[in-house]
């Protein structure tokens, strides 16, 4: 960089080393965690000016600076943002800086080579990168040290994701063990959320990044999105100096599809089998007039009120905000975490499923063990898998009468036969059914009072006669 | 007068002012009823579009039926019609013409529902129950995108037995939101996934979950310009992930937070974690509803980051929720989603589906 800065380099907070994008945030985010007094939430300006708070207020003394990292809980050093950090604490954490610059740039470089992404791809690996950053957080976007120095032009076109030129957009990758920025959030607020240490799950994240994909896509956060929006200059300034540019701007398209960019190019890169292709003619759903149910008389849009307009007394206006995540790294014993994380089986499922941990000393996750969703445990009773209506369906009025579904049709030959071999692995789908012969599928029309039986109990399979005809497959 | 044929009468007609009188704890917050719920528990809710007239609102449960309620203005609930699967219904969702009604089971097939006829048919065939049902409506195709256990993403047109498409996935599908032309699955083992849907359904990317915990629901939500860009992601840890698509500053506009959980401050008992059973985003204040195990709905801005509202404990946990298509009713369903397991399930307890006038309480806070 030019001119050397005061500081040097981004605003860190001495007392748990965390890094932000710019002073005023390390000092909201130091009053809300280091200087805030846990007996009256006040917010104090200094370590020694809590210390006194505490004891001329609530006589009471404090030993060490909260939510600080071991060594750093001095309670007499008066620091204020970077003010008063002393210079061995600084020179020390330049050191460790340019270390991980130096690490990730060689990393960088030596997958440079190996790299077969598209050319017009900012070079980048830059997937590969977040692996040398440690909690890099959530995307780590683009901007990878070891960028060719040409990418970080200084037209930086105003897609580049913060058009910082040399700047490394979002977290701050180097920062070992940082918990990402916590920029602007109200303190108290800290919702630096999703900042999961993903350390060793970043290098898979973009496993198979097919060539095909316009680099903005991928984890380019702001890449085509941002085209528009002016590079927040300040907040963006993020560190690395060394690091050359960010971005990709790369003249992408992508400007034009925000969201997704260009979805053609999209189509050719699922990984996945496609036994057609898609697109149909727009839907033949007859475009009913709204007589929805021919006995209701229509009604009114909105619901007036309810009769019980908002009766209930349980916000809490005093606590507005949310009870935030913090500390996805470091302090990893904070209570509120939780249970620790799941253990991973092999992808089989039908083996016994792996299990969660779902207690701690601190917390208990009310679900049960199995790793597996709660409606997947449920559905292995007995009772849910019996393939016949519950609940006395044969009390349903007429025999099945509405071959809905049209699998289940012995009523209609015609149609039946071809059906069974058309659905997809009805075989597999099928001997569920079977049993018990014809299982009134349709529940339908025997519930509804007559009013609703818009068809003859007939319910002809061929209201669909497209539907079961071997010609209409796809 | 019970209009559902099966249990025993709960058909109270019309009289949708079911509220107890008493304060008992399975309608603390003194919402409206709905008449006539399922016997099982409430898997899924959903709304008529706004294409129709009127609220209609569909529920689907374990019961094996989903059932059909019309919410006339004056609160009111009138139940209209009733389709059963033979197993378990796991989703249900509308066209966006309002005339039809698809609905996923454990059967491992989606069925379409045309409500005029009240006939319902099969439309979908998958190998394993099917967890996610959306109907996708594109300007160059219209179609049904079901997710299954047995690990694909099928497209089906309805007119055809075959799908469309079909997407592998790492895993599961564990549930999924459509919002054209975004679509986002997530999947057992953390799976992630965001699909685009221009053209014809592909993959577009697979995120690395900001969630640490089993996933659960998600929801995508829309910017002011109304595109679909990003979603909210909860898992069984009372947590959920506000994740978009392409922010700015991933490391600042994507956060966490965390909800359904005991004992906020007392820290001296353990804190109970309960999963996150459904989001859903008003569609009109783009705020949020989280519903979950521990028996609560909250509300919250996620861009004021802050919590509007949590209501009373219910007895039983919120399993699903919804809003209706102009944002002034928030329906909620209590019944069991066995996070406790199966000691804990009493097939005689009652399940409810409870609307609460959403109007006010989900109205965006000022941002300071």
């Amino acid at each position: 960089m030019g001119r050397k800065k005061k500081k040097q380099m981004k605003p860190w907070c001495w007392y748990c080393n965390r890094d932000f994008d710019d002073e005023k945030i390390l000092i909201q985010h130091q009053k809300a965690k280091h200087f805030k007094c846990h007996i009256c939430h006040k917010k104090l300006y200094t370590g020694p000016g809590l210390a006194i708070h505490c004891m001329q207020v609530h006589k009471e003394t404090i030993d060490g600076v909260p939510n600080a990292i071991p060594g750093r809980t001095d309670i007499e050093l008066e620091i204020y943002g970077m003010e008063g950090i002393p210079e061995k604490d600084m020179e020390e954490r330049r050191r460790v800086l340019e270390q991980k610059t130096q690490e990730s740039q060689k990393k960088k470089q030596n997958q440079d080579d190996s790299d077969e992404y598209d050319e017009d791809e900012e070079p980048g690996p830059s997937f590969q990168q977040p692996a040398a950053q440690p909690q890099a957080g959530y995307m780590p976007p683009m901007t990878q040290p070891g960028m060719p120095p040409g990418s970080s032009a200084p037209g930086m076109p105003p897609g580049s994701y913060s058009g910082m030129p040399p700047m490394m957009p979002g977290v701050p990758p180097m920062m070992p063990g940082m918990p990402p920025v916590i920029p602007g959030m109200p303190p108290g607020m800290m919702p630096m959320g999703g900042m999961m240490p993903p350390g060793p799950g970043m290098p898979p994240m973009m496993p198979g990044m097919p060539p095909g994909i316009p680099p903005p896509v991928g984890h380019r956060p702001g890449m085509a999105h941002m085209a528009q929006a002016p590079p927040a200059a300040g907040p963006n300034m993020l560190t690395r100096p060394a690091m050359p540019a960010a971005t990709a701007p790369s003249a992408q398209p992508a400007v034009t599809k925000p969201l997704f960019p260009s979805a053609g190019q999209m189509g050719s890169r699922v990984a996945s089998t496609s036994t057609s292709t898609g697109s149909s003619s727009a839907d033949s759903q007859s475009a009913s007039s709204k007589a929805l149910f021919p006995s209701t008389s229509q009604s009114q849009q909105t619901v007036s009120g309810s009769p019980h307009p908002t009766p209930s007394t349980s916000s809490d206006p005093s606590k507005p905000t949310f009870p935030a995540y913090t500390q996805a790294t470091a302090s990893v014993a904070s209570p509120s975490a939780g249970s620790s994380t799941v253990s991973k089986p092999p992808s089989t499922v039908t083996s016994k499923p792996a299990t969660l941990t779902t207690s701690s000393a601190t917390s208990k996750l009310i679900h049960p063990d199995e790793d597996i969703s709660l409606e997947e445990l449920r559905a292995q009773l007995p009772r849910y898998q019996r393939n016949i209506p519950r609940q006395g369906q044969a009390t349903v009025s007429a025999p099945p009468v509405g071959p809905l579904g049209g699998m289940m049709a012995p009523q209609q030959p015609g149609m039946r036969h071809p059906v069974p071999g058309q659905y997809g692995g009805p075989p597999q789908g099928m001997p569920g059914y079977m049993p018990g012969g014809m299982p009134p599928y349709g529940q339908g029309p025997p519930m509804v009072p007559p009013g609703y039986q818009g068809a003859p109990p007939r319910p002809p399979m061929g209201m669909r006669p497209p539907v079961m005809s071997p010609g209409s497959r796809y | 007068m019970s209009l559902f044929g099966t249990s025993a009468g709960f058909g109270t007609g019309g009289t949708g002012v079911f509220g107890s009188t008493t304060t008992d704890s399975h309608n603390p917050m003194k919402d409206v009823e709905v008449t006539s719920p399922p016997d099982d528990s409430i898997s899924c809710l959903a709304f008529s579009p706004p294409t129709m007239p009127g609220n209609f609102l569909i529920g689907g449960s374990w019961a094996n039926d989903v059932r059909c309620w019309e919410v006339q203005d004056n609160g009111q609930t009138v139940p209209k019609a009733q389709q059963m699967h033979t197993g378990p219904v796991l989703d249900v969702c509308w066209s966006d013409d309002g005339s039809k009604v698809f609905t996923a089971s454990c059967d491992k097939t989606a069925k379409m529902w045309d409500l005029n006829s009240n006939q319902a048919m099969q439309i979908a065939q998958h190998d394993g129950p099917i967890k996610s049902i959306h109907w996708i409506k594109a300007p160059n195709y219209s179609c049904i995108m079901t997710g299954s256990w047995d690990k694909t993403l099928k497209f089906w047109d309805t007119r055809s037995p075959n799908p469309m498409m079909s997407l592998q996935m790492p895993e599961r599908c564990y549930c999924a939101d459509v919002v054209y032309p975004m679509a986002v699955v997530a999947t057992a083992e953390r799976g992630l996934i965001v699909y685009q849907l221009e053209n014809q359904p592909s993959e577009f990317r697979r995120i690395d979950s900001p969630l640490k915990h089993q996933h659960r629901c998600v929801a995508i939500f829309k910017d002011k310009q109304n595109k679909p860009t990003g979603f909210a992601l909860g898992s069984i840890e009372g947590r959920v992930a506000i994740h978009y698509i392409n922010p700015p500053n991933p490391a600042k506009d994507n956060f966490t937070f965390k909800c359904h959980r005991s004992n906020g401050t007392n820290t001296a008992t353990p804190q109970d974690i309960y999963a996150v059973n459904a989001i859903s985003f008003h569609p009109v204040h783009g705020t949020l509803a989280t519903v979950g195990s521990d028996g609560r709905f909250s509300f919250w801005d996620k861009d004021a980051r802050t919590k509007l509202k949590t209501s009373e404990q219910l007895d039983q946990p919120i399993t699903a929720c919804c809003f209706n298509n102009n944002g002034n009713i928030f329906a909620y369903a209590s019944s069991y989603d066995w996070s406790k397991g199966h000691e804990y399930y009493n097939p005689q307890k009652k399940n409810y589906i409870f609307l609460r006038n959403a109007a006010e309480e989900l109205k965006p806070r000022n941002k300071k």
